[in-house]
Formats: structure tokens, sequence, C-alpha cells
């Protein structure tokens, strides 16, 4: 019995540091990912300042050009409760669909419209050229 | 990008990851579970025997009486023809045909989900057991014997529906999803693929009886009887009963092939919700070398896919076979083949956890398109609306983001407690002396650990 519990604990041990460095690995994978994103011109942290999209104007804009988003799709993250803005500027007319919110503005080419309601559902939802079904940018909301 | 290529066409929504205190709490408290299964293990098997009770005689007249099955039918083959009909002739948009959502979500997790709780429900309502049933009776009115069948090949046992299994969800997440462009498997090929798995189900029950396959050959029989398993209910001698939970599964894998299907359960659900995360940089670094190499865009992401589809089948396979190589290693054990035959069952509950945990979400979510808009206007074509609900949406607020977390997380921690105490009651089987039974079980308790720590971890990252 004595002999079993040992091996029993040393295996525990194992299975806890195995459980700890995946825990930790994990973390490193979600903030090497998370980093690219703040360089990107048009991600915005507005859960760092809120007021700031309203205050300076500084609306993020997603730039689309021959129907698709420039520099890649789109990151725009916000938090439950604050104040979702953002723009779209098409070169192409086409409309743009925020699924899960399920709000559509039609832009005509060379347009610009802007989107403006309240992040009151959690989760990663799809911005997307409806008629392209081309993904121009990823809204997530956080809880 | 999308966790689910299929919630990516579907829903066009994904669920957040889970943060790493969560994680963490997770992980932490599968551990701590699994140091007291193993401590304070009982010492003699509860599971082997059904501990089967009936019902009141007339509950189990009413719900297996002829008229009820062959309701219960038709019911079955009209909806099949529902779905078919709308993949053929409605619109191309997967979210807006009832064929998608009715084929890949309703069916495909419902049934898998409602067989746990309940057992088989798929049975009665299989269209094909009741096209080959009905044909049996028109062949033995007609000709007045029984329709002759080949002998199925003892040795290829539940390989066909391992492999179908496989088949149909690349069809759904490798086939569908073309470039990461929220196009998904149109619903004219699912229509199509239906059709066809139709035609092909049907001669086999022909060829080799129709009990016969469905046991062993039918894909969506075999997957939903899989979890049936665990589910409460149970048909026995004509009669329903209340079995004790999780007792027959216990008896399920003794065909050949079954280790198979359960295995390919948990890799295609891995796939699914790795290709975006956590395996997308090595599915992406693939795709670049073969298309460097002159393959096709499509081609290149297919094969990719499919690729690494059947690495995280080897993947599965291979952490269960050590565990299995481990067991063989303990003093008094029975044969390698007799362990990995008698052990594939505990994996059905993290199949379960593994479906629960990327699904949940998205089930609740779709079932709300499939029970409004879909239904209304099956065809999507904007110009029925037989209910009245054709122009109702899914409410995404139904489910919190936290709410989700916790049922992800929850799933994946029962499901390593209900796989421990499994292969615990097996082990007491297999070892008479209750310190090398419970010595085996390490090696099971690593390789739960390791399917558990594994789900959590696709839970956790970042898909963006």
């Amino acid at each position: 019995m004595r002999h079993a519990s040992k091996l029993l604990l040393t295996l525990l041990v194992l299975l806890a540091a195995t459980a700890l460095s995946a825990c930790g690995s994990s973390d490193e994978s979600t903030e090497t990912s998370a980093a690219p994103d703040s360089t990107t011109t048009t991600t915005t942290k507005p859960s760092d300042k809120p007021e700031s999209a309203s205050m300076g104007g500084k609306v993020p804009t997603v730039v689309v050009r021959e129907g698709e988003p420039v520099g890649g799709i789109a990151e725009l993250e916000y938090d439950a409760g604050d104040q979702i803005r953002f723009e779209v500027t098409s070169d192409v007319a086409d409309e743009v669909h925020v699924h899960g919110y399920d709000l559509s503005e039609e832009v005509k080419a060379g347009g610009t419209v802007s989107f403006d309601f309240p992040a009151e559902i959690e989760g990663i939802f799809e911005v997307e050229l409806e008629g392209r079904a081309e993904q121009i940018a990823e809204l997530q909301v956080n809880p | 990008m999308s966790w689910l290529p299929l919630a990516h066409a579907l829903a066009s929504r994904q669920d957040l990851p889970v943060p790493a205190w969560l994680f963490a709490w997770g992980a932490s408290i599968v551990l701590i579970v699994s140091f007291f299964a193993l401590a304070a293990g009982w010492r003699k098997p509860r599971f082997e025997k059904e501990h089967w009770r009936p019902l009141g005689a007339g509950i189990s007249r009413a719900l297996l009486s002829r008229p009820a099955q062959a309701l219960c039918g038709l019911v079955g083959v009209f909806l099949l023809g529902v779905a078919v009909y709308a993949g053929l002739r409605g619109t191309e948009a997967p979210d807006r045909n009832f064929a998608t959502t009715f084929f890949f979500v309703t069916c495909w997790l419902g049934f898998a989900f409602f067989s746990a709780l309940l057992g088989d429900v798929f049975r009665p309502f299989n269209p094909w057991r009741a096209i080959a049933r009905t044909a049996g009776a028109g062949f033995r009115a007609i000709a007045g014997q029984r329709p002759a069948h080949l002998a199925y090949p003892e040795a290829l046992g539940r390989w066909p529906a391992a492999i179908g299994l496989m088949a149909v969800v690349w069809l759904e997440v490798v086939y569908g999803s073309t470039g990461g462009i929220a196009v998904g498997l149109d619903p004219a090929t699912v229509a199509t693929a239906a059709l066809v798995y139709s035609a092909y189900t049907l001669a086999m029950m022909g060829l080799f009886g129709t009990e016969e396959w469905c046991q062993r050959g039918e894909i969506f029989s075999v997957y939903f009887g899989m979890f049936s398993q665990l589910g409460w209910f149970g048909v026995k001698d004509g009669q329903l009963g209340r079995r004790r939970p999780l007792s027959v599964a216990t008896h399920w894998a003794t065909l050949p092939g079954s280790a198979a299907v359960v295995i390919a359960s948990i890799a295609t659900t891995s796939f699914d919700g790795a290709s975006e995360g956590a395996f997308k940089d090595w599915i992406e670094s693939t795709f670049d070398w073969l298309v460097d190499r002159g393959v096709g865009l499509l081609a290149a992401q297919r094969l990719t896919d499919t690729i690494f589809m059947l690495l995280c089948f080897g993947g599965v396979a291979l952490v269960y076979m050590l565990g299995v190589r481990g067991m063989r290693t303990i003093r008094g054990a029975p044969s390698l083949a007799k362990l990995r035959v008698g052990f594939a069952h505990t994996l059905i509950p993290i199949a379960l956890a593994y479906l629960v945990a990327h699904y949940f979400s998205f089930f609740v979510f779709q079932e709300q398109a499939q029970f409004t808009y879909l239904l209304s206007d099956p065809l999507g074509t904007a110009s029925t609306d037989l209910f009245g609900t054709a122009s109702a949406g899914v409410d995404y607020k139904v489910l919190s983001a936290n709410a989700i977390w916790y049922v992800q997380v929850g799933a994946l921690v029962v499901g390593h407690v209900i796989g421990l105490t499994l292969a615990h009651d097996r082990a007491l089987v297999y070892w008479p002396n209750y310190r090398e039974a419970s010595r085996s079980q390490y090696w099971m308790l690593a390789v739960m650990v390791a399917f558990t720590c594994f789900g959590l971890y696709l839970l956790s990252v970042s898909n963006g």
C-alpha cells in the first residue's frame, strides 16, 4: 500500500506539473496572438479609454479595397456595456452586415457607413460584406 | 477567424475563449477529482449489470406498439424528404436553408445529446430502418418467406461506421469550408449526399439485413447508439425499462471497430475545435507548403485539412494505445487486444464531453433558427411563412459568455469523472487483485487527464 501511494504521489506531481505548464503555455499563446493586434491600425481597445472614440472622433475605420479589407480582417474588441462605434469605407457597393446584432447598412462605391450601437451581446461575431460573403471585421464583445 | 468552420457558415458567431483563470480552475479540479478517484475507489464492479427494471406495462405498450413505431418511422421519412427537397429546391445560402441546419445541427448534435440522456431515441425515427422494414414486410407478404441475407463479415464490425463518421464530419468541416470564406456546405450538396447515403444504406440493409446493418454499418445508428449507451432508458424483450446509467456501455465495444468509432468522434471534434485555434499555424504552414509546390488553393486547403483530421485520429488513437500498453505491464493483465476492446467504452463520456463543450452554445442558438424561420420558410425564399415565424431571429442573449464557459468546463470535468468511473469498474473485472486493478488505472487516469486537459486547452486558445 505504501508503495502504491508513493507511486501515486509521483504521478500526481507529474500531472500537476504538466497541467501547470499547459496552463502557462495557453496564457502565452493568448498573449502572442493578442500582440500583433495592437499594431494593426484598425484595432481598438475601447476598454482602456472608453470616451476616446466619441471625444477625439477616432472611430476605427475598416477600409475595403476591391472588396477586401485592407490589412486583413479588422479586429474590433469591446467590453459588454460599451458603445460600439466603427466605420466602413468601401470602394465597392455592398451591404455591410454585423452578424449576431443583425445590423445592416448599405454602402455605396466610394462611400462610408458608420455603426453606433451598445455592446449587449457577448461573443465573437462576423462583420461581412453580405453580397460578396467576404468577412471584413471580427467583432469581439467580452463580458 | 472561426472557432468552428460550421458555426462560421451557419451562425457567423463564435464562443469567446475560456479565460486563463477558469482554465486553471478546471485543470485543478480535474487533478483533485482524479486523486480522489484513485484513493476512494470501490472494490467490486458496479456497472457490469444493467439492473434493468420495466416501466409500466401501459406506457411500454403504447410507445412500442406497431402504430407508434409506424408513426415515428413516417415522421423520420417525412423529415428526411423535406430536408432533401429544401436542399435541392431552396436557397443556396446554408444559413437560410432548412437542410443544412436540420442535418448537421438538429440531428447530428441533437440526437447525440438526447441519446446520451434518454437512450436510443434515434432508432424509432431512423428513416432508412423504417423504409427497409416496410420493404421487408412487403417482401414477406408477397413471397411468403423472409428475405435471405448475406452473412456480414464479422471482422468488419463497426469499421464501416467509423469510416463513415469521419466522412460525415469531413463533408461538413473540410469539404464545406472553402478558404475561410463564410460559404459553408451548400444545401444542394447536403441533399445530394443525403440521397447517395440513403441509396447506399438501403442497399446495405438489403444485403445484410436491417438490424445487422444498423448495429454495425449505419453511421447514424452506430454513432447515436454509442451515446445512447450512457442513457437512462432502454428496450429489452419488447419492453421499455429503466436501467442503471452507464451500465450497458460496458458491453458496447465488443464488436470490432468500436474503439475506432469513439476515437473518430473525439478526433473529429478535436480537429474542428483546433483547426482555427490551436493547430491554426501548423495548418497554415502546411497549406503554404502545398501551395508553393503548385497545388491549387482549394485542393491545398482540403488536402491540409484532411491530413490534419487524420492526424487527429492518429493522435487520439496513440494516446489510447499508450494507456492500453501501459496497463499491459501490470501483473495479471489480459491480452492487448482484450484491453483495447475492454476499455474503449470508457472514452464515450469523453467524446460526449467534447461534443457538449464545442457545440453546446451553437446548438442552442441554431435550434432557435431551426424552430423559427427555418421551419416557417424551409426553402429560404422569403415567399412562405408556414407558422408565422419566418421573420423571427436568433436571440444571442439567451446565453452569456460566462454561462457558456461554465457549461464547457463543467462538461469536460463531468465527462472525465464518468470516464474514470467506467475505467475503474472495468479494471476490477480484469484484475481480481484490487491493488493491481488500481495500479493499472494510473494509466487510464493519465489518458483521461490528457484528453480532458487537451479539451480545456482547445477551449482556452484564442482563435483570433
